[in-house]
């Protein structure tokens, strides 16, 4: 008999406290052992986590008016800029931003985490004044507590699969896929393989417009396709299927988010991004889906890319599955080449379980997306036209 | 017994001195080389771990000293700040010595302080400024 369950059914389970839920690292041993069918009889849902630099990110803020009020043309947070061209006192503070005093060292993502911990940032905001909004200058402090809104808004999040990077040039370079050594020196890769939710769900079976999940340590949803989504399934030489290009624009509440789950970094000689926590229940409606989260390491394949090439489309030195790349040293060109994650397995691990207990506890229900993704996306590059 | 981080400086005209194997045999100290780089046209350095008594230390390495090799202590210390760390692996790739290593089964850092040479690398690499040389 071929299990069908539904999103409703799965809720019920859960709310009775019988839903049967593993995380995809998980349900690899239990599919092993007892097949795909009694596997999707006996669970009910799989969470899936990643916690990786992700730099498309950012924060909507609304700050409250003053008195006289102002209509802010021009903002900083902590020396960082936040885009005011939106109404008086709503700004977009993207996470990449550089601070005007401090550069590399501090940007919008430190604010955004400095925000979560509850610390002062100092505002400060000019404008042109106008009849209705006198004031031309402010200065003052926020808090989180002290604003109406702050709402994390990625309009790019997790990368359904990313290149392996490496440096064939003679020169020590600086890239966000970290620091990368001259003569294939070292490499470096950014997803979390088999717990990586788009890896886990390639062809967005489950996930869609609408879809809950978990988002810097708060409940979040997916609120559209990422930019530049452009999944492609590919089928190689030997017979390897690789799902790549699916992103996802997401949004969460800010205040309700922790530092464990979301943080700012800073790549040497790159800039600043945020380091966020997605995790995403699937729920394991068929045996169809059970097969998709059957996924593991060493099926996962990704492209090997030569990053001291300065254009756009970066010479491929091969692929490498994620097994490889986790056991630590990966061989190019006959060479034994030592591997940086920059995504944290442990942390993905750790969200996975997170989640798998927060609906365990009847917290987390699941919801089915209101729309799916858009097909047949083309990936354009940007053309200079004279 | 005590335990010191040295560089020693190489010339050209001592670098063929089998100035370790002498540490060993002569003064009984314990050595794990660290890093090593020669090239010996111009001499080279060389990254060492001494473990024995006092005393033979300083006299191994007063022995180095008199035939010319130079000798520096390592008294900086990395300083990894755990709190901070989110097990990235960012650094564990452009470490030299193999400090630095994800666990196989926790995929959290581990950290191998006998092996570092402070040299910085890890330093540049952390995106969370985790890891700090302190003199
Ligand atoms: S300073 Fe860092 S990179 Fe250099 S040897 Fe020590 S741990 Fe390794
Ligand atoms: S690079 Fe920094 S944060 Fe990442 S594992 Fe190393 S010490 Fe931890």
């Amino acid at each position: 008999m071929t299990i069908q369950r539904t999103y409703e059914e799965i809720n019920t389970k859960i709310r009775s406290g019988k839903a049967v839920i593993v995380t995809a690292e998980e349900i690899i041993p239990i599919i092993e052992e007892k097949g795909i069918e009694k596997a999707t009889e006996e669970i009910d849902v799989v969470t899936t986590g990643t916690f990786g630099p992700m730099c498309s990110s950012g924060a909507i803020i609304n700050f409250g008016h003053s008195d006289p009020p102002i209509r802010m043309q021009k903002v900083w947070l902590n020396d960082v800029e936040a885009y005011a061209g939106l109404a008086a006192v709503d700004v977009y503070l993207g996470a990449t931003q550089l601070s005007e005093r401090q550069g590399m060292e501090y940007g919008g993502a430190h604010v955004i985490e400095d925000l979560i911990s509850g610390k002062k940032i100092k505002l400060k905001a000019i404008s042109r004044g106008t009849d209705c909004y006198p004031r031309r200058e402010i200065e003052s402090y926020i808090t989180k507590k002290s604003i109406n809104q702050a709402i994390l808004f990625n309009p790019r999040n997790g990368y359904q699969n990313y290149n392996v990077a490496v440096n064939t040039s003679e020169r020590k370079i600086y890239t966000y896929m970290g620091i990368l050594l001259p003569d294939l020196g070292n490499a470096s890769y950014s997803t979390s393989g088999q717990l990586s939710p788009l890896l886990n769900d390639p062809e967005f079976t489950t996930i869609g417009i609408g879809t809950r999940i978990f988002l810097g340590g708060a409940q979040g949803y997916i609120v559209w396709e990422g930019t530049q989504f452009y999944p492609q399934v590919i089928k190689d030489e030997n017979g390897n299927t690789i799902y790549k290009g699916g992103t996802l624009a997401v949004i969460g509440d800010l205040k309700e988010m922790s530092i464990d789950y979301i943080r700012a970094a800073t790549f040497s000689g790159y800039g600043v991004t945020l380091v966020v926590g997605i995790g995403i229940p699937i729920p394991i409606l068929n045996s169809e889906i059970m097969k998709n989260v059957a996924v593991k390491d060493e099926d996962i394949w990704t492209e090997i890319i030569d990053y001291s090439f300065p254009h756009l489309k970066k010479p491929s030195l091969g692929r490498v599955n994620y097994r490889q790349l986790r056991e630590g040293k990966i061989t190019i060109q006959r060479k034994d080449i030592p591997t940086s994650p920059l995504s944290s397995y442990a942390k993905a691990r750790e969200i996975a379980q997170k989640l798998k207990e927060e609906i365990l506890k009847g917290e987390f229900l699941l919801q089915e997306p209101i729309q799916k993704f858009p097909k047949g996306n083309k990936f354009k590059s940007l053309l200079e036209i004279r | 017994m005590l335990s010191k981080k040295v560089i020693f400086t190489f010339s050209p005209q001592n670098v063929e001195r089998p100035v370790t194997y002498q540490l060993i045999k002569k003064y009984d100290l314990w050595i794990n080389i660290l890093q090593a780089k020669f090239k010996p046209s111009l001499g080279g350095k060389l990254v060492l771990e001494l473990k024995g008594e006092k005393n033979q230390i300083e006299e191994g390495l007063n022995f180095a000293r008199q035939i010319g090799v130079g000798v520096e202590f390592l008294e900086q210390e990395v300083l990894w700040n755990e709190e901070k760390c989110i097990d990235c692996g960012a650094c564990v790739s452009i470490c030299p010595t193999g400090v630095l290593s994800l666990d196989k089964e926790t995929f959290k850092l581990k950290f191998d302080y006998e092996k570092c040479i402070v040299c910085g690398n890890c330093v540049e690499a952390c995106p969370l400024q985790a890891i700090k040389v302190t003199f």
